[in-house]
């Protein structure tokens, strides 16, 4: 592997407002389906609420699960780290669906076939940012090769869960702060 | 493929500048426009669904008439069909009443386009009528900064980035103004902090470093209590009186009438809370107050922004780089206004295909009989010399809106004729005769400003009118011509014209001279930053009549107002309505303008205080109902953080509610004092 291309969200200045999941439905028309979906976390004490969105798709793993099961080489992964799921190689048997611990992979019901993020990697190739990373409004959502980032100043977007962090994923996330009460 | 220049035209903080792309006369995407300083490239989720909403199947195509008013029965009619019965309706009007005085327009926000104004030209062309007037929104706030300040005005957005300390005072911009967020985290980077206070714990007090807590209304007070500790701590501007003026009867109000422990009781903030509060923001320059909308919408509104702008006047952040009191501003709003005047000098030179106006004078607009918007259907259904009996409605939804929904079921059954043009049916158009479809401003030219940044661009045309859609221009130039063929010589607003040039004749000299161009087809080129300064008031030199910050005023006392500002309480709860009812703006909609498509929520979810929904046993999910005398809703639980026990919030649904304090003076009504609504509770 030459690169490792991955996801960067600074929560802290993500607002949840969702520009990034509608950007990636509209552009990639999906609808219904999302690729791109925000999850809310909240954690409140006495003195201070945290409220934090983490904006997650595809985290194009290190060891890619859903390469790793599927039965008819639906999958690739490129030499700048996007894992490709290959339409035309899919039979539809959900086997990624089940496996991705991430939940990526999503049925589609009208072509009978998985799918999910491709990082735009049709824009990347033609220099233009995906269209997530395009719409996001306070440049929270990036994405960055992260072998050129000190590996300290990230999070993994995962839970320290073995199973987990066995798939690498290249999504990482800035510590968010809290609000003092 | 081809690329036009648009701009957001709602009523919204940001006022976006979008590059849409369109191949074969469709419109396929749209994006923010990377060179407009304030948009930088990026929509909100909102503007992002546009092309959806442009060629949503909802969207209505052609003119319809609704033979039985809320029966939902619409047949499709032709436009020749829909002006005839408009115009036979106004000529029938005048001659049995003498006047056109029946013939009223209710028009505000829903597309704050300039040549939208083409309906107020509409109805001064055909002659003396009935209108609203006010603004249903901001009222207060723009009267207490107008006496503070002499206009009003606010600095640049960007100048935010500059501050140390950046207080964001009953505004969420995380939902409703979403580009100053990026601007709010650049301070933060380099070193900011950043104090929020509003009455529930808001998706911006989340990105915030401190969430204070308010009790509602009561923000004018402890603006006071903040001066309060300036005072004792030695934290005045000591140059106070070299541009203000009347500073020292505004000390010695609060030094006799202000004390802390009667602040803290009211505003529910503890006293070490607003004595390190004050300390910081004393200490801290720049700093920055950014003030609502919401917090003004109460009968003491206009008194809370005069005590806020107050609190940073004697704190020396008044002109500061990255300070000062932020509002927002109307300075850029200079047109000429030939498009709703027919008789403005600039039509009478221009080349517009001009109604004969013999028959008509100045004087009879002079007549139009103004009804305050947040009062109109009573106000309406109490004229009787004569009655109202046709109504157009246009960029509103006031049955959805409106506060006094008994009282326009009132004014309904009274009137012969009720027009709505719009985009899709609305809670008003179930009650209308006609429904008029309009363009979207990807289908017609425009021109617009924020009342917020200082940008103003000109909008074009994308992709040709939806079916049979026309612009508002367009409707009035059609009114027009049919009334004029009906009777010559009966609308002295021009029957055709040029929707471009006509645009181009809304930039006269002063708006050239404020955007630094030359003549207004640079305009087309793309948006221009007005050339105001950055930082309001930077040479503290005001637009009062004294030319300084006034904390004593005396216009407001010749409009029978305090003329310094003072505390106020709210109005109470009450035993039948206990518990105040707010209804700030959902991230998800702009007012009763919905965006997205098909995720609509069929229930109102009523937000409050976990501890006061177990008072009520009420759980999550649970279906209750809230009641005043006005009205009753079905609402489903949803506890929220942060938030008093005796405030409930359902985003974006409005009822009954009396007026602000101020709003008289600048906007010729007061406003809608929305936040002063109390309602009981119950399990269903």
């Amino acid at each position: 592997m030459v690169k490792q291309l991955g996801f960067v969200l600074d929560v802290n200045r993500c607002l949840g407002c969702g520009a990034c999941a509608k950007a990636c439905q509209n552009g990639n028309q999906l609808a219904p389906l999302l690729w791109r979906r925000i999850r809310r976390v909240e954690k409140i004490s006495k003195d201070q609420i945290q409220i934090f969105y983490l904006s997650t798709a595809c985290n194009h793993c290190g060891d890619p699960e859903c390469l790793r099961v599927c039965p008819s080489g639906a999958y690739a992964k490129r030499r700048d780290g996007i894992v490709l799921h290959l339409s035309e190689k899919c039979t539809g048997c959900k086997s990624c669906v089940a496996s991705c611990p991430f939940g990526a992979p999503q049925y589609n019901l009208q072509t009978n076939k998985a799918g999910k993020c491709q990082l735009c990697h049709e824009r990347l190739d033609q220099g233009m940012p995906p269209f997530c990373i395009q719409a996001c409004l306070t440049g929270a959502l990036k994405l960055k090769e992260l072998k050129d980032i000190a590996e300290n100043q990230l999070l993994r977007l995962t839970a320290p869960v073995p199973s987990l962090r066995l798939t690498r994923p290249s999504v990482f996330y800035k510590p968010p702060r809290t609000t003092k009460l | 493929m081809e690329f036009h220049q648009n701009i957001c035209p709602r009523n919204c903080y940001d006022t976006c500048s979008i590059i849409s792309t369109t191949h074969n006369g469709v419109l396929i995407s749209v994006e923010g426009n990377p060179a407009h300083e304030y948009t930088l490239g990026k929509l909100c989720p909102k503007a992002l669904d546009d092309v959806k909403k442009v060629y949503s199947p909802q969207r209505i195509r052609y003119p319809m008439r609704q033979q039985v008013r809320y029966s939902g029965f619409w047949e499709r009619i032709s436009w020749d069909e829909a002006l005839t019965l408009i115009a036979e309706k106004i000529l029938n009007l005048e001659e049995t009443y003498g006047t056109t005085l029946p013939l009223a327009l209710n028009k505000y926000s829903g597309n704050f386009g300039i040549l939208h104004n083409a309906m107020e030209g509409l109805f001064t062309g055909i002659g003396a009528t009935t209108r609203a007037i006010g603004s249903p929104c901001w009222s207060a706030g723009v009267e207490a900064q107008t006496l503070d300040f002499g206009t009003f005005f606010c600095s640049d957005p960007l100048d935010m980035s500059k501050a140390k300390l950046i207080w964001l005072w009953g505004v969420n911009p995380a939902w409703t103004a979403v580009h100053q967020m990026p601007i709010i985290f650049d301070a933060i980077d380099h070193g900011a902090k950043v104090v929020c206070f509003d009455t529930h714990f808001s998706a911006t007090a989340a990105r915030a470093h401190r969430y204070v807590k308010v009790c509602p209304g009561t923000d004018g007070l402890l603006a006071l209590g903040f001066a309060k500790v300036l005072l004792e701590e030695g934290l005045i501007d000591p140059n106070l009186g070299s541009y203000t003026f009347g500073h020292e009867e505004f000390i010695h109000y609060i030094e006799t009438e202000i004390s802390l422990d009667h602040c803290s009781e009211i505003t529910g903030v503890p006293i070490s809370t607003i004595r390190n509060l004050a300390i910081e923001y004393g200490q801290t320059h720049p700093a920055c107050i950014w003030a609502g909308f919401g917090l003004q919408r109460y009968t003491n509104g206009g008194q809370t922004l005069r005590a806020i702008d107050a609190l940073g006047a004697l704190a020396g952040h008044l002109g500061e780089e990255g300070g000062g009191v932020q509002y927002a501003q109307f300075e850029t709003w200079r047109f000429s206004g030939a498009i709703q005047d027919p008789f403005h000098p600039i039509n009478s030179s221009s080349n517009a295909d001009q109604a004969s106006v013999d028959n008509l004078t100045l004087n009879q607009k002079q007549t139009d009989r103004l009804l305050n918007i947040n009062q109109f259907a009573e106000e309406a259904f109490n004229c009787t010399d004569p009655p109202v009996k046709m109504l157009w409605i246009s960029g509103r939804n006031p049955l959805s809106q409106d506060g006094n929904l008994q009282q326009w079921k009132k004014l309904i059954s009274q009137l012969d004729l009720i027009v709505v043009s719009d985009l899709f049916h609305s809670k008003s158009s179930e009650a209308a005769d006609l429904f008029l479809p309009i363009t979207t401003h990807y289908e017609h030219w425009d021109l617009n400003s924020s009342y917020w940044h200082y940008w103003v661009g000109v909008n074009e045309p994308a992709i040709p009118p939806v079916g049979e859609s026309r612009s508002d221009l367009q409707i009035a130039w059609d009114v027009s011509s049919k009334l004029n063929k009906l009777k010559p010589g009966s609308c002295a607003f021009p029957i055709s014209g040029d929707e471009k040039e006509t645009l181009l004749r809304e930039l006269g000299p002063p708006m050239l001279d404020i955007l630094g161009i030359k003549k207004a087809e640079d305009l087309l080129n793309g948006p221009v930053r007005a050339k105001y300064p950055r930082t309001a008031w930077e040479n503290r030199t005001f637009a009062t009549p004294s030319r300084r910050y006034e904390f004593f005023s005396s216009r407001a006392s010749d409009a029978h107002l305090s003329p310094l500002p003072i505390f106020i309480p709210p109005l109470n709860s009450s035993i039948d309505a206990p518990l105040r009812l707010l209804t700030p703006h959902h991230h998800s909609t702009i007012n009763s303008q919905v965006y997205a498509t098909g995720t609509a929520n069929p229930d109102y979810v009523l937000h409050l205080a976990p501890e006061l929904a177990q008072r009520y046993d009420l759980a999550v999910g649970d279906r209750a109902q809230i009641w005043n005398e006005s009205g009753l809703l079905e609402v489903v639980i949803q506890p929220i953080l942060g938030i008093s026990n005796d405030v409930v919030i359902v985003f974006q649904e409005q009822v009954e509610g009396p007026l602000t304090d101020m709003g008289q003076l600048t906007l010729g009504a007061r406003g809608f004092a929305l936040n002063e609504t109390f309602v009981n509770l119950r399990k269903l």
